[in-house]
Formats: structure tokens, sequence, C-alpha cells
């Protein structure tokens, strides 16, 4: 504590930093009320007091690359004792999402997720792209055919076309696999980059702040303590420890394990596609079907609840683009994903496309934009967790 | 100076509170001539004042200013006192208000010699509210060593009982009267001083800090009865839950001020108050440890300073910077309390066998508000409107103020009282 420290204010973060929901964070006092509040905040260097002076202070430094922003689970206990109204559970959140704009490149596109005024924008490249696809693919059939060799290129597993309505008479299934696996190896690459200065980071920070006693990070072992963490990650422990947003625990945790099971469905079913030549749709008796069904369903619930809970909690929470971002985007995959499938078993061919369709632009959203939205934080927030972890913080 | 000594007719002044301010601005505006009435709704004048060991920063005995006071009073016929009295309704305007007065029956006259004998006799008993409940006392009482007037009071709670006619029967001045009843008389004045005062912050509300939930756990103002010879413990500062005398000392200040949850203002005096009674412990127990936790210690003016800059030499008082945010007890009645040391940015869990709650003050117009055309904060502060003048707030029930800040207010406010009476 002795060594001279000069600050230098970045006045352009804070500003950012109380667009993206920190409005409130200017009115700490410093009074550390909410360190103690917090239930999982460490007794070594406890968050988020720390954060809060170092927030209005404009100490970006000490901010972005701070692994405790993540550790917090926005329970809102501190917000609530906080006796000036500072909110520090918003001004986490604000910071969380500053961070995931720093770290996924090219930052610009990360700026442009954050922004509503360029919400169309972005929802355009999907929109342009699959309308273009759904009139190539059911206008262009011979063409098509002449391109991918026969009929095959429906992915149906005899090479003819699924009779009747199917997703992949409208686009075919090669253009999304076209479009969405070389997305996912760029999510990856963006993620992978962000990642290795988000630990470098993390790590620096927590030797200069005394949060840790480990000199090197060991790969391995960093690796091994993923582990332990995954599992209470699966059983939202930090969650559960909360005393003001419990019941969030709940919706979260359906949202959480829907998309881990359309995750399966998706890996299932593109197994089937190159590897067994088993095409979609897939009967309603198949049990990834159910699966798919059954995740379906929880994810609307799940989005619905979160959705509820923001709208009850409006006067001790700031909820900001970020957030409804992410949740108008869950239930419009749900929703939409629901509406496709009920529409065709239905029979109606033009709701079955339109639904598909604005389904495919919002998981492309998800998508793309995975690395520079809320989202990220399944990611940064596993990691920080697990460095926690790793780094004995306590 | 020149003395009027006639007065305006209809220029008389009401002073709603007998606390420190009320008497300071009724003993300004009486000694220079103006008729003067005091209403005060408990049986004794003093406030909060009379309540308080020693002031601070001079570590005086707060029967120091009180009982000069109380002589001017009785010296000064120009000021009448009505205690167990209250304001009903304020009406008219500056210079000319018809002001109704409630008196509740204390059921003992002026002939009261304060022999006690009542009391003797009297088996009933109440909790003591002038040491905060925690003792009882009999339900015929004196309000306290240092009551003006000095005479007893009967609680209506045995009235119509035995006990009460028992009392009656023990008085041998005659001065239990048990068929006396609540009156209501208007009183005309020019100008009307809300000297209502404040109240300690109700410590239960701060749930967090467990106050009411652990008998450790005390707050200023029970700190103040216990370190007073004529409180509760005779003096003697001891732990509620087993009467040890503690060695370890914990003050939580900012206990419910400073907080948008509770009262969202800077109380003014609760840090000051802390370090005196720190000095009341290090007097007691030279070997006690104290800790103190704070926001900021806020130590204004000077002589205040000083003050704080000497207890910070002593080896055995410790100042954190960090609020108290969580206690626990364990089995033996010892209190942990929980904190981030802000500037070491560690979570520090300490052990106290007491610990005392720096509760702020309310004022007393935020429950109880006067019937009366007043402008009132949300917080309920008296604002005072000097355009419309007429009627003044004055000490702690226009904002948080220690004794000398009040007592320089309450002359200043005098003057603006004598105005509005000159002027009309």
């Amino acid at each position: 504590m002795s060594e001279k420290y000069m600050v230098e204010p970045d006045l352009q973060f804070i500003d950012d930093v109380m667009g993206l929901g920190g409005e409130s964070l200017k009115k700490c006092f410093q009074c550390a009320t909410c360190s103690v509040a917090c239930p999982i905040a460490p007794e070594n260097k406890p968050f988020p007091r720390k954060e809060m002076i170092a927030a209005s202070w404009g100490l970006k430094d000490k901010l972005v690359g701070n692994g405790d922003i993540w550790l917090c689970h926005q329970c809102g206990d501190c917000s609530t004792l906080c006796p000036r109204g500072a909110k520090p559970g918003d001004v986490l959140a604000a910071l969380r999402s500053y961070a995931i704009t720093e770290y996924a490149q090219p930052k610009a596109l990360g700026k442009m997720v954050n922004d509503p005024k360029k919400f169309w924008t972005l929802t355009a490249v999907p929109a342009v792209i699959f309308a273009l696809l759904a009139i190539m693919t059911m206008f262009g059939g011979s063409f098509m055919a002449g391109i991918f060799g026969g009929e095959l290129w429906y992915h149906t597993h005899d090479g003819n076309p699924f009779p009747g309505i199917a997703a992949s008479n409208f686009i075919s299934s090669w253009f999304v696999d076209m479009i969405f696996v070389p997305l996912a190896i760029f999510v990856v690459t963006v993620f992978a980059i962000g990642l290795k200065n988000f630990i470098a980071d993390m790590h620096k920070n927590a030797l200069l702040e005394g949060k840790t006693a480990k000199e090197k990070i060991d790969v391995k072992e960093f690796l091994m303590t993923l582990k332990t963490v995954l599992p209470k990650i699966a059983k939202h422990r930090q969650f559960t420890q909360c005393g003001e947003n419990r019941e969030r625990s709940t919706a979260h945790m359906m949202v959480l394990f829907s998309f881990i099971g359309l995750f399966i469905v998706t890996s299932v079913v593109f197994v089937g596609v190159y590897f067994l030549h088993q095409g979609t749709p897939y009967s309603q008796l198949n049990p990834i079907k159910w699966l798919a069904n059954v995740s379906g369903v929880a994810l609307i619930i799940g989005g619905v609840l979160m959705v509820k809970q923001r709208l009850d909690k409006k006067e001790d929470q700031v909820s900001s683009y970020k957030d409804w971002y992410l949740l108008g985007l869950v239930l419009t995959i749900g929703g939409t994903g629901m509406l496709t499938q009920m529409s065709r078993l239905g029979g109606s061919a033009f709701l079955c496309y339109t639904f598909y369709y604005v389904h495919l632009i919002s998981v492309f959203h998800l998508f793309a934009y995975l690395p520079y939205s809320k989202m990220a934080h399944i990611v940064y927030r596993t990691v920080a967790m697990t460095y926690a972890e790793y780094a004995e913080r306590k | 100076m020149s003395v009027e000594t006639t007065a305006p007719a209809g220029g008389s002044i009401l002073v709603v509170g007998g606390g420190i301010s009320g008497l300071t601005t009724a003993l300004e505006a009486a000694e220079v001539g103006y008729e003067v009435y005091i209403v005060e709704k408990s049986p004794s004048l003093g406030g909060r004042v009379a309540q308080l060991n020693q002031y601070f920063p001079k570590l005086c005995p707060p029967t120091c200013g009180l009982e000069i006071n109380y002589r001017r009073i009785k010296d000064n016929p120009r000021v009448k006192t009505f205690t167990m009295a209250e304001v009903e309704k304020v009406a008219g305007t500056p210079g000319s208000y018809d002001v109704t007065i409630k008196v509740t029956p204390r059921y003992v006259t002026s002939k009261c010699t304060c022999c006690g004998e009542c009391a003797k006799v009297c088996e009933t008993e109440i909790d003591n509210e002038y040491n905060f409940g925690m003792n009882k006392s009999k339900a015929a009482y004196l309000p306290h060593e240092m009551a003006y007037p000095q005479r007893y009071v009967i609680d209506p709670s045995i009235i119509g009982t035995e006990e009460a006619q028992k009392c009656k029967e023990a008085c041998k001045y005659n001065a239990v009267d048990l068929d006396m009843e609540a009156k209501s008389f208007t009183l005309k004045v020019g100008s009307v001083v809300w000297a209502t005062g404040w109240e300690p912050y109700d410590a239960t509300k701060i749930d967090n800090l467990g106050f009411g939930r652990y008998p450790n756990i005390i707050t200023n103002m029970m700190m103040e009865r216990m370190a007073s010879g004529n409180g509760p413990t005779e003096g003697k500062i001891l732990r509620p839950s087993d009467d040890k005398e503690p060695e370890s000392i914990v003050f939580v200040q900012c206990a419910g001020s400073r907080d948008e949850n509770h009262l969202p203002y800077c109380s003014y005096i609760c840090c000051m108050a802390s370090l005196k009674q720190a000095t009341y412990l290090r007097a007691q127990y030279p070997e006690a440890k104290i800790y103190i936790y704070y926001i900021d210690m806020r130590t204004p003016g000077y002589r205040y300073e000083k003050f704080y800059n000497k207890l910070k030499e002593d080896k055995n008082i410790f100042f954190i910077k960090g609020k108290v945010a969580e206690v626990d007890e364990d089995d033996n009645g010892n209190i942990t309390v929980v904190a981030e040391d802000a500037v070491s940015g560690e979570k520090i869990r300490q052990k106290a066998d007491l610990v005392v709650l720096a509760t702020g003050m309310q004022p007393t117009a935020a429950k109880a508000k006067p019937n009366a055309d007043l402008k009132i904060s949300e917080y309920g502060f008296i604002q005072n409107d000097f355009d419309k003048g007429g009627m003044f707030a004055v000490g702690c029930a226009n904002k948080p103020l220690d004794v000398v800040s009040s007592n320089q207010n309450a002359t200043g406010m005098a003057l603006k009282a004598i105005q509005t009476v000159k002027r009309s």
C-alpha cells in the first residue's frame, strides 16, 4: 500500500460503464457494506467495494482484467443493503459487459452488438443471407442438384427430398451448415484469442493485488481444475447462496440446460446427416426429438421467468439493452423453434418456413455475436471461476 | 442593552418542546421581556440532554447546562411551562395564532414534595422509558433525578385500581388527585417556535445489525444511560446478557445514518458521541480494547478534531475504515461483527463482548407530524420559511445538531420569533 500510485482516470471508460447499466456507480461512498453483504466474496480482497472505487476513478486496467468481476453472479444482495443506491451488482454487470467487448476481436463488432441502434444492421446480415439461400433452394433446384450431386443436397437419407413440409425444402441443410460451421470456427477463434489475453491479464491482476500465491499458471493443472468447477456450475452452487434473488437460479438453470440439450440434439443430427445419412425431420417418437422438445419448452419457460423477474425487479436492478437483447434472443430462438415444428405438423408450409426463417436469423445472432454479447459470460465466467479455484482465492 | 419591560398585546411566543433548544429559545426571548409558553409532552423538561452522561467535547455532565436553565425559568415570571402537554392544532397567521393545547393528567398536583411515599407503596412496575427500558420503575415515579418540575407522576396504567388509591393514601401532602382529567385549552400567541427535537432511530429496523435479536448489541443512547450515575447500572458499563465487564467493545458508526434504507442523512453527532463514549470505557476499563468501525470519521471543527486526534493516540482504541454489515452471536453471548477494512482490503471478523450501534437522530416530526401549516422535509425535518415567518423550527427539529449548535441556533430563532411578534 505504501508505494506511490498515480491515478490516471479514463473518463471515457467511466462513461461507457455508466452507459452499460452502471449509471449509479458514482453514488458509491466506499462504506464497504457490499463486500460483507456479498455471500460469495472471498475473505481476502473481497469484491465489489474495490471494483466500485476503481470504476468511479476510471481505472480501466484494474477492472477489465479483474477475474473478480466474473465471480459475481449479480444476486443483488449488495445492492439491497447499499446505503447509497449505488447498485454494485449492476455496476459489476456493466463491467463484465465492457470486459467482453475488450477481449472480443474485432472490437468494432463488439461495439455494434452492444449498440441498440445497430441491431437492425446486425439482423440484416443473416436476413439477407438466408433469404438468398432460401431462393436458391426453392427455385434453383436443378442448379443446386448439379453442384451438390443429385438430390442429396436436401440432406435426406435416401437422396430424395422429404415429402411434404421440411426445413430442408426451404433452405438446404447444406447451406445452413455452410454458414454455421465456419461461423463456429470463427467464434472459437475469437474466444481463443480473447481468453489468452484474459487469462494473462487476470493472473497479472491477481499477482498485483495479492490475490494468489501462484507465480505461474500451470496449464495442465488449470485444466484439471475445470473438472471441479464444472459440476459447481451445473448445480448453480453460487446462485443458491444468494439471499435476494434466489428464485433466479431455477430460471437460469432451465435456460442453461436447455441450451446444453439443444447442443446435444444438434450434434446428434450433425453426425446423423454426415455419417449415417439420416435426414431431418426426425419422427416425433425419436428420443432425440423428445430431448429437442423438452429443451425447447424449458428454454421458453426459463426465458419467460427471467423476463418476469427482471420486470419485477425494475426498482432494484438495472436492466439495459445487453440484458434484453439476450433474453429476447433466447425467447425468439425457443419460440420460433417450437412454432416451426408445430406449423410443420399442422401443415402450413408458409407459416413453417416463415418461423424457420426467423429462427435461423436468431440462431445466427446468438452464434455469430456470441463472443461480443452478454452470452459470452458462459466462457469468461467459467474460466474466471476456474482461475479463482486454481489460484486458491479464498 | 435596552430591555423591554412590557410585551405588546398578543405578543407572546409559544415554544413547542422543552429540550435544550426549546429552553434556550424560551429563555432568550423571556429575558428580553417577552412572554413565553413552553409546551413539553413528557413529564419533565430537559429532553435528550437530560439522558446524557456527559457532553462532548468538554465531558462535563448535563446538569451543568440544565440546572442553570431551570433556575432561570423558575425565576422568570414571563415563562409558563406546561408539561405532559401537546400541541393539537395551530390556526391563524404570523402574529396571531390560536394554538390548541392538550394536557394529559399527571394525577399529582403541585403540592408534591417528592417525598416518594407514593412510590414506596406502589408495587406495579413499568418500563423505564428514560433508561430505554433497561430497567423498571414504579408506576408512581419521578421521571428522573433532574426532573423539572420536581414532581411525581402516576402512570395511567394503574388509574382505577386499588394501587392508585394506595398511592393517594400514602401522600401526606394530599398531592395525589386521581380525578384529574385531560383538558384542552387555547393559547393566543404571536409566534410559534418548534423545538420538537429528535428520537434515536429505531435500531430494530436495521436488520443486518442484530439489535433486538442479540442482547449485547446496544445503542449509543443506551450506553449514555448506562454510563450515567442515575442510570440503570448506576454508571457501570456492563454487558446486558450477563453483567460482565466488557473487555472488547465495537462501535458501529452510521448505524442507520447515511443510509437510503434508513436515514439518508448524516446525523452529525454520532462520531463524536462514540469518541466520547470511548472515553467512558477508557476511564472504567483501562485495558479494554475499543474498535470503532466507520465510513468517515466526522468531527467537524477544531475542538472536535482535537478530541479525535487525542483518541487516535490511544493504543487501545482502533479505528477501522469499513462499515459493519453483518453480526453474529456465539453461545456465550459474544458478538462477531463483519466488515471489510477498506484500507487493507481484508474482510475482518471481530469478536467483542459488547457492540454499540451509533444510531442517528430521527426528527420527532417524522412520526408525529405537527398539525400546523409547516413545510416538513421528506425525512421529517421542519423547514424554515423566513419569508413567511411566524413559525420557526429550531435545533434538531430543523436539522441534526450537537448541543452547542442547537443553543446558537436557538438564540437566533428567539430573535426571529421576537421579530414576528414586534412587527405584527
